[in-house]
């Protein structure tokens, strides 16, 4: 079951690098992958059990498979601490001022999907 | 004896599996030590990360090398990629109510919290190298290591800059948003997932279950619209 779903993951991940190459340069292989699955489960309808029981596991350790490229950061010490503050002050920024204006912003959206329903 | 010695030891640190030895030891340290304390900072990935740097300085190992022996770990990264598309679908399917707020505070915050970190890094002053793994902050890590690759940036400096903003997103985000009138459970994981990905995705399911749907759809839609948006955006803007 489980080598079923992970061969359904594979193969679009592999025809999305195909994809890549052929048409669509600017987008990577496995985001074309993922786009394709998610088509293809739309015109399903469902979630099938191997692919469930697949994508749950992958995913289950996504934290594990990120750590490596995470690793690469120590290929980078120098250039972060060229620019430490300017990176730490934008991050800090932006994220306090997007995550307030994204949580604004659908609390308005939602209150007025509300009036316009109670009218 | 002391010739073999070394010998023994340079085998070890350069067998092609060493990397992937060192990478699975940390990981479950890193686990066991949040799963004990569930302190916000003591991300998995963070910790891992560094307690595997640790080793390689102690072993005298470069990057490279690491990578290299790693690489039965990071093949997996693009299944796992693919794999997303399963709970965007499940959480799609969930959430036709709110269709309309979603998706415009999907494009419209989405791109704030993009061209934001980006102009505000580049008003500081840092180099371009740096703003191109800036721009896909806000997105699950995986999609932001592609794309960072994708537009000039260095994948596992947006790994960094991901995992920051996520930490800090779910530590300050909540009470912010709530000081700020914001109380529908679906506009609080809208903007968690969105800004926070998948670390803003697991505070807010301690919210509920709705704030928690909302939040990874957000995270999901905001990884699939940066993956396809940002690098278009980037080669007609530049």
């Amino acid at each position: 079951m489980l080598l079923r779903g992970l061969f359904w993951l594979v193969l679009c991940q592999l025809l999305g690098t195909a994809l890549n190459v052929l048409l669509i340069p600017m987008l990577p292989g496995p985001i074309i992958g993922m786009l394709l699955l998610f088509a293809f489960l739309l015109l399903r309808g469902e979630v099938g059990e191997p692919l469930r029981q697949a994508s749950g596991s992958l995913l289950k350790y996504l934290p594990l498979l990120l750590v490596p490229p995470a690793v690469g950061v120590m290929a980078y010490a120098e250039a972060i601490s060229a620019d430490f503050w300017a990176i730490a002050g934008a991050l800090l920024l932006s994220l306090l001022l997007s995550i307030a204006f994204a949580g604004w912003l659908m609390q308005k959206l939602i209150n007025r999907q509300q009036r316009r329903r109670d009218a | 004896m002391t010739v073999e010695w070394h010998a023994a030891w340079q085998a070890l640190t350069h067998h092609p599996l060493f990397g992937v030895g060192i990478t699975l030891g940390a990981y479950q340290l890193a686990m066991a030590a949040y799963e004990k304390t569930r302190w916000v900072f003591l991300q998995p990935v963070l910790v891992s990360m560094l307690t595997v740097i640790g080793i390689l300085l102690a072993c005298g190992l470069t990057f490279a090398e690491y990578k290299d022996s790693a690489t039965a770990l990071t093949l997996f990264l693009g299944p796992a990629t693919v794999a997303l598309a399963v709970p965007l679908f499940v959480n799609l399917r969930r959430i036709r109510q709110l269709f309309w707020p979603t998706f415009i505070t999907l494009l419209v915050a989405g791109v704030v919290a993009t061209a934001l970190g980006v102009t505000l890094a580049w008003a500081f002053g840092a180099e371009h190298i740096m703003l191109m793994s800036m721009a896909p902050k806000s997105v699950t890590s995986p999609i932001a290591m592609l794309v960072a690759s994708q537009i000039g940036g260095i994948a596992a400096l947006a790994a960094v800059f991901v995992m920051i903003t996520g930490i800090i997103g779910a530590i300050i985000g909540p009470s912010l948003l709530k000081r700020l009138g914001v109380q529908h459970p679906a506009a609080l994981g809208m903007a968690l997932g969105l800004t926070a990905h998948a670390v803003g995705t697991a505070r807010a399911l301690q919210e509920g279950e709705e704030c928690g749907a909302f939040a990874a759809l957000a995270m999901s839609l905001m990884g699939v619209f940066t993956a396809v948006l940002l690098p278009l955006a980037i080669l007609l803007w530049l």
